[in-house]
C-alpha cells in the first residue's frame, strides 16, 4: 500500500539533493578538461619512424590516410652495394573521414603514430581537416606518456626508459 | 463642480461610450472587449462614489469571470478577426428601445431625486456591507441564493448526458458499473 | 500628504522591476543546480548575475512583429494588460509591521482577488489576436483554467479573512497567529496550489504547454512584448508568494517583529517563491482533464470544508 503523493514527495528529493550536490560541469573553455587517460583526440605522427610501409593506409577503413614516397639510394660505407630507402613525401590524414577507430596506430609496427589528446582542431571549411605530415608531427608534443596497466603494478617500460634517458643526461 | 464630479461625468462618459461600441462593432470580440472597458468603468464610478466593495466585487464578478465565460463562449464559435459581415442586428428598434429606456430612467431619476441634496454615505466598507446584507436584507439574501442554488442545480441536471433507455435494471447497473 | 503618497507609489515601483528579477535569476541558478547544471555564469562575471539584464537588452533589440491577420490594437495592448493587474496588486501588500505598505485598503483581499482575476482577459486577447490556432488552443485552455481555479483561490483567502475579521492584508497579518499555521494549512495549500494555477506555472502550464501548443498564446509574441508577458509572469510568482506569505505563513511576525518585520516578510515571500521554482523543476504538467479534476474534485471540496472548519472554530472561541 503507497501512500498517496509518495511519488509527489520522491521527485521533490530527487531535485533538492541534486541542488545540494556540487555540479560536475566543467567550465570548457575557461578552464581545460580532465579528458580520461588514452583520451582519442587527434592522430600524432612521429615521421622518422615512418617505413612508408603502407599498412596504416591500407587497413584504414575509411581510406583516409594518404601517403607518397619516393626511393633514395643511401651509400653505406663498407656495404657492397648502396641500399635503397623509402622517403616519405606526404602523409595526410583527412580528419573529416577519420572516424577515429585507431586502427592505424595499432597496426604501425614501428610505432610511427600516437594517439594525443588533443581536440581543439575545428574549422570552418570541411577541407581545412585535412593535416599533413608536419601538422601531424607537431601533435607530437602532446601525446602523453601512456597510463600504467595496473595502476597499483610497476611503471610502463617506456616510463622507465624516459626516466632513465632523463636522469643519464 | 468638484473634482469627484467633473471625474463622474468622464467616467460616466467612458461607460456609456464603451456600452455604444459593444453594440456597435462589427467584430464580434471586440464587442466583449468593449464589454470590459464598459464595466470597469462602472466600476471606476462605485469607486469615486465611496462604494469600495461593491467596486473591487464588479471588477471580480463581471471583468474576472462573467466577461472571461463570454469571451470564451464567443472564441469557442467561429469568431473570426475584423468585421463580421453577417451580424444581424435591428439597428432602428434597438435604438428606439434604448434610447426610449434610457432617457426614460434619466428623466425619471431627475423627477424624483433632482431637487434632494442627498448626503453622501458613508464609505462602504465590507463591515457596512456585511452588517446590511446579513441584518436588514437578510430574507431577500437568502431567498437570492435559493434561486441561485436551484439553477445551479437546474444547470447539472440539463447538462448531464441522457440516460440510456432502461431495458432492465440488472443491465444498466452493468452498464454503470463498465462506465465507471 | 501627496509626498508620502508618491514615494510608497515609486518604492513599489522599485519593487516592482526588482523584484520579479530576482526571482527570475534565482530560477534560473536553482532550476540549474537542481539538474546539476551551473545555469549562466559569463553576464555580469559574477555567476552571472547579470543574466536577466542582458536577457532585457536582448529583447529589447529584437523586431517587434504583428501578424499581419493579427487584431493589431488587441495585439499590442494585451502584454500591458497582463502586466498591470500585477502592478496594482503589489500595491497593497503589507511589507512590515504597522504602516509599511503600498496603500492601505480597507478591502484589500477583494481587491486582490479582483485584480488578479483580470489577468485572464490579457490571456484571451492575446490566445485571440494572434489569429494563430495554437495560440487560440492556449487562450481557451488559459480560460477553463483560471475560470476553474478563481473558486478555490477565492474561497481559501475567504476562509483566512473569516478567521481574522477582516478584509484588509495589514488587518489580516495583524491578527494572524502561529497556530493558525495548523488551523489553516488546509487553506493554504488550496490557494498555494489555485494560486500556481492562475498565474499558469509549472506543473499548470497548459496554455503554454510548448511540448504541445508551440507556446501557447505566447507563439506569435516577441521581443518587448514578450518580455513583457515574462517579466508579467514573474511578478506573478512575486505576487502569489507575497500573499500566500501574508495570508498564511503570518508575513512580517517572527522574532523582532517590530524592526525588522519587512525582513521576515521578504524572507517567507522568497521561501514560498523558492518551492514555486522546485515545483517546476520536479513536477512533469498535468494533463487537461486532471487539472479540472483537481480543481473541482479536490480543491474546492477541501476549500469549502476549510470554510466550515475555519467557521467552527470561531464560533467556539466566540
Amino acid at each position: 500500500m503507497s501512500i498517496p503523493g509518495a511519488g509527489l514527495g520522491k521527485g521533490l528529493a530527487v531535485t533538492l539533493k541534486t541542488l545540494v550536490t556540487p555540479s560536475t560541469t566543467q567550465q570548457y573553455p575557461d578552464v581545460a578538461p580532465e579528458l580520461p587517460p588514452r583520451s582519442r583526440g587527434v592522430i600524432a605522427l612521429r615521421e622518422e619512424n615512418c617505413t612508408v610501409c603502407m599498412l596504416c593506409s591500407r587497413e584504414c577503413p575509411d581510406w583516409c590516410i594518404y601517403i607518397d614516397s619516393h626511393k633514395e639510394e643511401v651509400v653505406v660505407p663498407g656495404a657492397a652495394r648502396p641500399r635503397q630507402r623509402n622517403v616519405l613525401d606526404r602523409f595526410d590524414i583527412d580528419f573529416s573521414l577519420c572516424m577515429y577507430c585507431g586502427i592505424c596506430i595499432e597496426v604501425c609496427p614501428f610505432d610511427a603514430l600516437y594517439w594525443s589528446p588533443e581536440f581543439e582542431y575545428a574549422e570552418y571549411d570541411i577541407r581545412d581537416l585535412m593535416h599533413d605530415k608536419d601538422r601531424l608531427g607537431e601533435w607530437m608534443a602532446t601525446v602523453p606518456p601512456p597510463p600504467p596497466h595496473d595502476p597499483l603494478g610497476e611503471p610502463s617500460k617506456e616510463e622507465t626508459a624516459v626516466a632513465k634517458r632523463a636522469s643519464a643526461s | 463642480m468638484t473634482l469627484q464630479d467633473v471625474l463622474l461625468s468622464v467616467v460616466g462618459l467612458v461607460a456609456v461610450a464603451g456600452g455604444v461600441a459593444v453594440v456597435t462593432t462589427k467584430q464580434l470580440v471586440r464587442a466583449g472587449l468593449w464589454l470590459v472597458v464598459a464595466l470597469g468603468a462602472v466600476a471606476v464610478e462605485f469607486l469615486l462614489l465611496g462604494a469600495e466593495f461593491a467596486a473591487w466585487v464588479q471588477v471580480l464578478i463581471y471583468v474576472g469571470a462573467v466577461v472571461v465565460l463570454l469571451l470564451f463562449a464567443v472564441m469557442l464559435t467561429r469568431a473570426p478577426i475584423g468585421r463580421s459581415s453577417d451580424l444581424d442586428r435591428p439597428a432602428l428598434p434597438a435604438t428606439l428601445v434604448g434610447a426610449a429606456s434610457g432617457l426614460g430612467l434619466a428623466a425619471l431619476f431627475v423627477g424624483v431625486f433632482g431637487q434632494f441634496q442627498v448626503p453622501a454615505p458613508a464609505v462602504g466598507t465590507a463591515e457596512r456591507i456585511g452588517d446590511s446584507v446579513f441584518g436588514a436584507w437578510v430574507l431577500p439574501f437568502e431567498v437570492l441564493s435559493i434561486l441561485l442554488l436551484a439553477a445551479l442545480v437546474g444547470a447539472i441536471v440539463l447538462s448531464r448526458p441522457a440516460a440510456p433507455a432502461p431495458q432492465d435494471a440488472s443491465a444498466d447497473a452493468v452498464a454503470q458499473g463498465s462506465s465507471r | 500628504m501627496t509626498w508620502d503618497v508618491i514615494l510608497r507609489v515609486a518604492l513599489v515601483a522599485v519593487a516592482f522591476l526588482t523584484l520579479p528579477l530576482i526571482v527570475g535569476q534565482t530560477e534560473h541558478k536553482v532550476m540549474a543546480h537542481m539538474q546539476a547544471r551551473l545555469g549562466p555564469m559569463y553576464a555580469g562575471a559574477f555567476h552571472g548575475w547579470a543574466q536577466l539584464i542582458a536577457d532585457g537588452v536582448k529583447f529589447a533589440q529584437k523586431e517587434d512583429v504583428t501578424p499581419r491577420a493579427a487584431d493589431g490594437p488587441v495585439f499590442r495592448l494585451a502584454p500591458a494588460v497582463a502586466l498591470l493587474p500585477y502592478l496594482l496588486v503589489l500595491l497593497v501588500i503589507p511589507l512590515g509591521p504597522g504602516d509599511l505598505v503600498g496603500q492601505q485598503l480597507d478591502v484589500g483581499l477583494f481587491f486582490v482577488l479582483a485584480v488578479v482575476g483580470v489577468g485572464v482577459i490579457a490571456v484571451l486577447m492575446a490566445a485571440w489576436a494572434s489569429a494563430n490556432k495554437y495560440s487560440l488552443l492556449g487562450g481557451l485552455r488559459a480560460a477553463a483554467q483560471l475560470l476553474g481555479y478563481e473558486l478555490p483561490f477565492v474561497l481559501s483567502a475567504a476562509s483566512v479573512a473569516m478567521a481574522a475579521g477582516t478584509l484588509s492584508l495589514p488587518g489580516i497579518v495583524a491578527a494572524w497567529q502561529p497556530w493558525w499555521l495548523l488551523w489553516q494549512l488546509p487553506a493554504t495549500i488550496v490557494f498555494f496550489v489555485s494560486g500556481l494555477a492562475e498565474i499558469r506555472r509549472p506543473p499548470f502550464d497548459m496554455p503554454i504547454a510548448d511540448s504541445e501548443l508551440v507556446f501557447g498564446y505566447l507563439t506569435e509574441y516577441t521581443g518587448l512584448r514578450f518580455a513583457f508577458f515574462l517579466l508579467a509572469e514573474y511578478v506573478g510568482i512575486v505576487v502569489i508568494s507575497a500573499l500566500t506569505a501574508a495570508l498564511f505563513l503570518g508575513g512580517w511576525h517572527g522574532p523582532w517583529a517590530e524592526s525588522v518585520g519587512w525582513l521576515w516578510m521578504l524572507l517567507k515571500t522568497g521561501a514560498v517563491a523558492f518551492v514555486v521554482i522546485w515545483l517546476r523543476v520536479s513536477w512533469p504538467r498535468l494533463r487537461e482533464d486532471q487539472l479540472q479534476r483537481l480543481c473541482w474534485l479536490v480543491l474546492v471540496p477541501l476549500a469549502l470544508a476549510q470554510l466550515v472548519l475555519t467557521a467552527g472554530v470561531r464560533v467556539a472561541l466566540g
